[in-house]
């Protein structure tokens, strides 16, 4: 789970979330737990208390009697932790009676240490007992006898603490595994409910990318009603750019078509008579037909940058164009050999894989004797083609995108003349024609290089295996 | 040999038609896609240059309605829309070759010739028939290695009947080949024509096939 994500976001405040509240959580009911637990402890030893004055009292006249009937079978062994005493005050003559359990040890009373009664006149107090126990002690002042015989009596009960630490110790254990459990349960249930709730996304992150490599052309999923203005939106936005698209490409036509008859018309004129002025129009109108194919080509390209992929078989337009030549070069008598898998699937518009097949398949048919080769290799995965020098002085644009995944080999091979060394060195420039006995523009292998530049790939040229030249395309497979 | 040039743009048409026919062709022109699919579907032409965007009928449509008409002569597209996919979809449409606007008018004169030579059979630019060699290149008659001084009717007539040499070509058909449309028909211009090139080549290179038309053969033929 990337730290930048929304199903990150939602699970870690999941977790903030349990951090904070299942501690406090735990204390609230450790607290009200305990002070039940201690109010009950002091309830206990105040009936105790009560139940052992009453007997002293009823068992006694001057002096109180030794309680008989207490009913706490704790009382009866030695340094059980609970004990009760009755001692004189004030210095009184007499024993103080006390219970079995206290053996012969006397207990500390909150009285000696000064501590005030509460409004039913029985001090609390937690103090040491006998073998360093901590006690729990309710101690009261009772006067029995009357008249000259009257006297201050300390009656006190006292029951250890470490029963009620020992219930609260078990508590906490039994409390902190169940809020753990709780918040791990917690946790699971939002990383599913993260899982779940974020589904329908990743099934439109997936449309997106189906979009992408071509493999669709619009969003179509059920989706939950949150998100379904976001498909209309996403589909409403790719069918606008492809209309734009669309409108361009129409626009750069009828721009085509509107330029160049009359430059068609001006360099005809001009060719008509032998002046210098006719020699200036017509050098100037064949420079704007140049620059009107420039600017048209990179109007095209543009208009394609940023476009949604699409996904050209090699195959198909490598034959409708073979065809067209097999015609236009029908006198050659050319054998054209096609070698494409159906796995050589260029990622791209078919209009430009056909600008850059026609370009190269043509340039081929008109310097070969007898055979053209067209051959499409899908690269393996992991293949990382090699920097050709000078490459770099070819990029035609700006937009140039980062390089494809994968990669697609497309060969057209010819057994003509082929280059010099020096020739194949040089960088493919724009209006650079290598040979000049043949018609053409020498724009052709520019345009190629041009376009397949904008797909992040490259054009080289090198000697053919048989004879003439190889041009060799690099371009995105489709996988 | 006769073209037809269907453009609607008035200037290139006029261009065309002067280079054409200062190159010795009989030019018929139309500049609309219906009239053009009239001449073409009605008029025997050795040539046709179709532009594709056509007021009233597209070059594309023109084009396939002619071959499926069985009009099957060379057909030159000559257009602005210079993209393979236009080119494909006009090769595929029945087109014989395919031009990109703005062009250089030689450029177009060989294609022409070329396609001229195709349909009558010669591969080469060079034609020959025993000691006549005529180049569809220079547009220059040999004879035995000599110059001959043609004028331009005679050159025309000669380039045809050498183009189909060994055939017997009628005289209507060599009207209907080398005169424009409204040229008439009726006249004897091609017994004079026919009179003027006897005495410039050896004269029973042409024969006269009584009732068909004329063939140019081989000197010494026996017939």
């Amino acid at each position: 789970m990337r730290t930048n994500s929304l199903a990150f976001r939602l699970f870690a405040t999941a977790v903030a979330w349990v951090i904070v509240v299942l501690p406090v959580a735990g204390f609230l009911i450790y607290s009200l737990y305990r002070q039940e637990v201690e109010s009950a402890f002091d309830r206990r030893i105040s009936v105790l208390l009560t139940v052992i004055l009453s007997d002293a009292i009823d068992h006694g006249e001057n002096d109180p009697g030794v309680p008989r009937d207490v009913g706490e079978p704790l009382f009866e062994i030695t340094q059980s932790g609970w004990y009760w005493q009755i001692k004189p005050l004030d210095g009184r003559p007499g024993k103080p009676v006390k219970s079995r359990s206290l053996g012969d040890g006397m207990l500390k009373v909150p009285s000696e240490f000064n501590i005030e009664p509460n409004d039913r006149e029985v001090r609390w107090a937690n103090l040491e007992g006998p073998a360093e126990q901590n006690l729990r002690i309710a101690e009261t002042v009772y006067v029995f006898g009357e008249g000259k015989k009257a006297g201050r009596y300390s009656v006190a009960v006292a029951g250890t603490l470490g029963e009620v630490e020992a219930s609260l110790r078990l508590f906490r254990t039994r409390l902190s595994l169940a809020l753990a459990l709780a918040g791990v349960g917690l946790l699971a249930v939002t990383l599913f409910q993260v899982r779940f709730g974020l589904f329908p996304l990743l099934r439109v992150e997936k449309g997106l990318a189906a979009i992408r490599n071509g493999s669709a052309t619009r969003l179509d999923m059920e989706l939950p009603r949150e998100i379904e203005p976001l498909q209309v939106e996403l589909n409403a936005l790719l069918k606008s750019n492809q209309e734009i698209v669309e409108r361009a490409r129409t626009h750069v036509g009828n721009l085509a078509h509107a330029l160049k008859t009359p430059l068609a018309v001006i360099t005809n004129e001009s060719r008509e008579d032998d002046t210098a002025f006719s020699r200036k129009v017509s050098e100037q109108a064949g420079i704007m037909a140049d620059q009107v194919n420039l600017y048209l080509d990179r109007a095209r390209m543009a208009a394609r940058i940023g476009v949604i992929g699409r996904i050209t078989e090699v195959r198909p337009v490598g034959e409708s164009i073979i065809r067209a030549l097999e015609r236009i070069y029908r006198d050659k008598h050319l054998a054209f050999e096609v070698d494409c898998p159906s796995t050589a699937r260029f990622q791209g518009e078919r209009q430009d894989l056909e600008e850059m097949l026609g370009n190269l398949l043509d340039n081929a048919a008109k310097w070969a004797n007898a055979t053209v080769v067209l051959k499409a290799i899908p690269m393996p995965e992991g293949y990382v083609p090699p920097m050709p020098p000078g490459d770099a002085k070819a990029k035609p644009s700006d937009a140039v995108p980062p390089p494809p995944q994968h990669w697609l080999e497309i060969r057209v091979d010819d057994d003509g003349p082929g280059l010099t060394p020096e020739q194949l060195a040089a960088p493919i420039a724009r209006g650079r024609r290598l040979d000049e006995t043949k018609p053409g523009s020498g724009l052709g292998h520019s345009i190629v290089a041009d376009l397949a530049h904008s797909y992040g790939g490259r054009l080289a040229l090198v000697q053919a295996e048989i004879g003439g030249l190889s041009a060799r395309l690099l371009l995105p497979l489709s996988v | 040999m006769r073209v037809l040039v269907v453009e609607d743009d008035r200037d290139l048409n006029r261009q065309l038609v002067s280079a054409l026919t200062d190159a010795g062709y009989a030019v018929d022109t139309a500049f609309d896609g219906e009239e053009g699919f009239f001449l073409g579907e009605t008029e025997p032409y050795d040539v046709v240059i179709l532009d594709t965007g056509l007021p009233k009928m597209d070059g594309i449509s023109v084009l396939e309605q002619w071959r499926r008409a069985e009009r099957n002569m060379p057909v030159i597209i000559l257009t602005a829309r210079d993209r393979w996919s236009d080119k494909v979809a006009g090769i595929d449409a029945g087109a014989d070759d395919y031009m990109a606007k703005p062009f250089h008018m030689e450029e177009l004169l060989a294609r022409i010739r070329a396609q001229v030579r195709r349909a009558s059979g010669h591969a080469k630019s060079d034609i020959e028939c025993g000691p006549l060699r005529l180049d569809t290149k220079t547009a220059r008659v040999t004879l035995s290695g000599q110059p001959v001084k043609l004028t331009s009717h005679e050159y025309r007539l000669l380039a045809y009947l050498m183009h189909h040499n060994e055939r017997v070509v009628s005289r209507t058909e060599l009207v209907e080949h080398l005169y424009e449309q409204d040229f008439d028909r009726d006249s004897n211009t091609i017994e004079v024509f026919i009179g003027r090139l006897r005495k410039k080549i050896p004269p029973d290179m042409i024969k006269t096939i009584r009732g068909l038309g004329y063939r140019l053969s081989q000197e010494g033929d026996a017939d």
